[in-house]
């Protein structure tokens, strides 16, 4: 008896719309965040993250309006990542529902930020998110949405978030992101064995082997976006066929137990 | 009923308070004043934060909580909220309520924070829960309280096991989120609350802090 391994799925959402197509059936509006997240709690998914790909500052008010609106009828998890620079930004998301707040490009550019909210908030709630393209035998960290190069290698840069006073790394590798080709099963492990705290998996995966080969390199949890929203595969789906190859899951119906 | 969740100045507060309204028919007010708090008819200790910047928090109250605690007031804590009960903690400087004895301590595990669903198995005394169930855990330290006794329901990460709920009287500590474990977590709440408002409507304590 231990943790189970979760199934996240992820939103990108910009003025209040979540971006990529999704497609699914019988929900009246299927650019609601709010009404996707639900969706996916009833399904099984074990958290839901939403990514505010707004660039203005009108577009992060419209994202607080919609955690606050997730966050009253969600009762699973909920990350807000996208655009938190500051212990204000992180402190307004989390006062609007958000239970952890993921930083990417602005602990890049100013490492103590995460010290600082751990401190604030809890290590628990600071999630360092990580977007890693190959070079070689090693992986650079990009920010800004992939578009920036850095200096930084993944694996320390990982290493430096946890020590820092990061409770999870979200790691995502560019290469793979949206190929449906599976996670890049290397950089994965590389991650996990550099941190002691919970990693989770992020970029390719499109199936229950995907996620079973990510989670058996060291990941404690898998990110799924786009297979889920167009509906190639469901989270109820995927934790089935997961529970039969042995990976302890959450059931999706209470019963089930 | 009015049920008042203490506001630790961090986290988010907007779930709590949304799970325990859909989960009774009570008034839920977030309260930034600890003292007005313990004038509620129960009151939550919520989940997030770290543990030395909440105690700095409720440091000026901390004997007016933890009397009307001691007298009866019912009282859920919540995660860093169930922590607080306790002695003190690894994590931060700063004495607990002290309403349960014991020290919170990190989780004797590789993967720490404990983060997503594990099993809560409670004892049969244990009446807000009947059976195992998932429950969201977010926490790096646990609680070892002096008695065993005062643990109702156990979970383990890795090969550390520890109090998944503790009850002292009308104190209950939780160390999963309740507001984040779906149905059963919502059922535990309303059964919290049930139990709750079964509890004497006034002790001498909180008449004194009034």
């Amino acid at each position: 008896m231990s943790l189970t391994r979760r199934i996240i799925a992820c939103l990108d959402v910009a003025a209040g719309r979540v971006v990529k197509g999704v497609r699914f059936e019988g929900l009246r509006d299927a650019g609601d965040p709010v009404a996707l997240a639900e969706r996916y709690e009833a399904e099984g998914a074990d958290e839901i993250v939403f990514l505010d790909i707004s660039a203005t500052v009108e577009g992060r008010r419209t994202m607080l309006d919609v955690v606050r609106r997730t966050a009253e009828r969600l009762f699973i998890p909920l990350t807000l990542g996208g655009g938190i620079a500051s212990v204000d930004h992180a402190a307004q998301a989390l006062r609007s529902g958000a239970d952890k707040i993921a930083m990417n490009s602005a602990i890049v550019a100013r490492p103590e930020l995460i010290g600082e909210c751990a401190e604030r908030f809890g290590v628990q709630c600071v999630v360092a998110s990580i977007d890693a393209r190959r070079e070689g035998d090693a992986w650079r960290v990009r920010t800004r949405g992939g578009r920036t190069e850095t200096s930084l290698d993944a694996v320390a840069w990982a290493r430096r978030c946890a020590d820092l006073g990061a409770g999870e790394i979200l790691i995502t590798s560019i290469d793979r992101d949206g190929g449906r080709v599976g996670y890049d099963l290397e950089l994965t492990a590389a991650v996990a064995a550099a941190v002691t705290v919970p990693v989770v998996a992020s970029g390719g995966g499109a199936d229950a082997a995907h996620i079973a080969a990510a989670l058996e390199a060291g990941a404690d949890a898998a990110l799924l976006a786009g297979v889920l929203h167009d509906g190639v595969t469901t989270v109820a789906a995927l934790k089935r066929e997961l529970a039969a190859m042995g990976v302890a899951v959450r059931p999706t119906i209470a019963e089930a137990l | 009923m009015k049920i008042a969740i203490v506001d630790c100045g961090a986290g988010n507060l907007h779930s709590l308070a949304k799970g325990l309204a859909l989960a009774g028919d009570v008034e839920v007010a977030i309260e930034t004043d600890p003292v007005a708090a313990i004038c509620a008819d129960a009151l939550v200790l919520p989940g997030v934060g770290a543990f030395g910047s909440a105690m700095e928090r409720l440091a000026p109250a901390r004997e007016q909580i933890r009397d009307a605690l001691l007298g009866g007031l019912p009282c859920l804590g919540v995660c860093l909220g169930m922590q607080l009960l306790f002695d003190a903690s690894e994590e931060g400087a700063g004495d607990g309520l002290g309403v349960i004895a014991g020290r919170v301590e990190r989780l004797r595990a590789r993967r720490v924070p404990q983060m997503g669903w594990n099993l809560v198995a409670p004892e049969p005394a244990e009446s807000l829960a009947a059976r195992p169930f998932h429950a969201y855990f977010a926490n790096g330290y646990v609680c070892r309280p002096r008695d065993e006794g005062v643990v109702t329901a156990w979970s383990r990460h890795e090969d550390d096991r520890f109090a998944a709920i503790v009850r002292t009287a009308r104190t209950v500590g939780v160390q999963f989120h309740p507001e984040k474990t779906g149905r059963d977590g919502l059922s535990l709440l309303a059964a919290w609350l049930r139990a709750a408002a079964g509890a004497p409507a006034m002790s001498p304590a909180r008449e004194a802090a009034r």
